[in-house]
């Protein structure tokens, strides 16, 4: 039995289910841009997963070589990031000394994503690619982490659109953790641990966009 | 065999350029984006030979997962330069991101063509014609909708279109793969499941935009 194979299905199958349900929601005339970027997070990851159930259908290996599945991963962190960076971020922090406490809590998250890294990657029994591809996939979950962080910690006193979305920060923040933590188990070769974090990962993802509709909701109450 | 990649590509652009001078405005546009697309795809074509040697020559690990990503980097950049120089209108920009597309298709169809002369039908034209220019557009338009954003949100445009064109690039790579493999109908059919929808959108879309003109 192939616990890769059978992951990687799994969780593409949540993320398809995720994407489509996002589509039907979000991709009309005068939607929020910020929904539209989430469920194109949940796409890619869809995407990125097809792609590793396909290449290992086809004889491929998912960890002996790199492989486009991780451009996956990459691009989601990014909508994540570029959701909260680019489009929601302005809304409630205006750059004042009042919000810095704020602001360095919230780089909390990505410390800790790099311990983990440097922890069990980089001075573990890792080979290079997966300490590459292992640092290439935390630099992009630690600058998402940190706005996740930040959106579910900051007080949004003015507009309280970030106050309806901490249970979709709190989910993007938990994949964030879940796409470091399946690199390490990669990186180590253990089957049943990727297994894991891949149920926790489509767990998640299935969840994210109904998460954040609701949230969304609230913006016109 | 090198040259008649070339001599098929004079013959193919030589008379739409002579067309293109006779064209107006959006027309020449997206004949001019065809034209680019296929001048793309030949530079593509002597990029991949090179990116073959570099993997000696493992042709399956290249086209399923360098060459992906080499051939969307240069599709979006005819793209990015409409969009920086002329402008980032999202009902302009998307046409001629799927012009190039098509254009780029129809030319790799003519590589491939010249390269398997032995082993091509009617079915494989067919095929292919309907597959693969169709799953660059696709791939192109993808890229385009965050290119979109080049003026208008530059948060959004940075990250937007590295994360559409990762995506792209997976995309790309799923029909390479599929098409090589076993289960080479999924791959043929894949861009036109992916199409439908597309145009199914576009059709509602038109539809609420002529209800809200006679409002």
């Amino acid at each position: 039995m192939n616990f890769y194979l059978i992951a990687n299905i799994i969780t593409c199958v949540c993320a398809f289910t995720g994407f489509v349900y996002g589509i039907v929601k979000f991709f009309r005339p005068r939607k929020a841009v910020y929904a539209q970027m989430i469920t194109l997070a949940v796409g890619c990851m869809a995407f990125g997963r097809l792609y590793q159930v396909v290449r290992l259908l086809t004889g491929g290996s998912i960890i002996d070589e790199f492989q486009l599945g991780i451009l996956g991963v990459i691009g989601s962190l990014m909508f994540f990031f570029s959701a909260n960076f680019g489009a929601m971020d302005s809304l409630a922090d205006d750059g004042s000394k009042q919000f810095l406490k704020y602001r360095l809590i919230s780089l909390a998250a990505p410390v800790t994503l790099a311990v983990i890294y440097l922890a069990f990657i980089l001075f573990g029994e890792a080979s290079v690619l997966a300490k590459i591809t292992g640092a290439v996939i935390t630099v992009f979950a630690m600058q998402a982490s940190y706005y996740n962080l930040k959106h579910l910690i900051f007080p949004d006193v003015d507009f309280g659109v970030i106050r309806c979305l901490k249970t979709y920060n709190l989910l993007a923040l938990l994949y964030s953790l879940a796409c470091v933590a399946e690199a390490v188990a990669i990186s180590r070769s253990s089957e049943t641990a990727t297994f894991i974090i891949c149920i926790i990962t489509g767990l998640i993802v299935i969840n994210i966009v109904p998460t954040a509709a609701r949230g969304m909701k609230k913006w016109t109450i | 065999m090198d040259n008649l990649v070339y001599i098929l590509f004079i013959c193919l652009v030589a008379p739409m350029l002579l067309m293109l001078l006779l064209l107006r405005k959006r027309s020449r546009l997206l004949v001019g984006y065809m034209i680019i697309g296929i001048f793309v795809s030949l530079f593509v074509s002597e990029l991949n030979t090179i990116l073959l040697n570099l993997f000696d020559g493992d042709s399956l690990y290249v086209t399923t997962t360098i060459t992906p990503i080499s051939e969307e980097i240069v599709k979006a950049v005819p793209v990015l330069f409409y969009a920086i120089v002329f402008s980032d209108n999202r009902d302009r920009v998307m046409p001629i991101a799927f012009a190039t597309g098509v254009g780029f298709g129809m030319f790799e169809n003519v590589v491939i063509l010249v390269q398997n002369i032995e082993n091509v039908s009617v079915s494989w034209a067919v095929i292919r014609g309907f597959s693969t220019a169709l799953m660059h557009a696709i791939c192109t338009v993808t890229i385009g909708y965050g290119i979109c954003f080049i003026k208008k949100k530059r948060k959004l445009f940075y990250c937007g279109t590295f994360a559409l064109l990762a995506m792209a690039c997976i995309y790309h790579g799923i029909f390479n793969m599929l098409v090589q493999s076993d289960y080479k109908y999924f791959g043929f059919v894949l861009p036109a499941v992916t199409y439908l929808p597309l145009l199914y959108r576009q059709y509602i879309y038109h539809n609420s935009n002529k209800k809200t003109e006679k409002v």
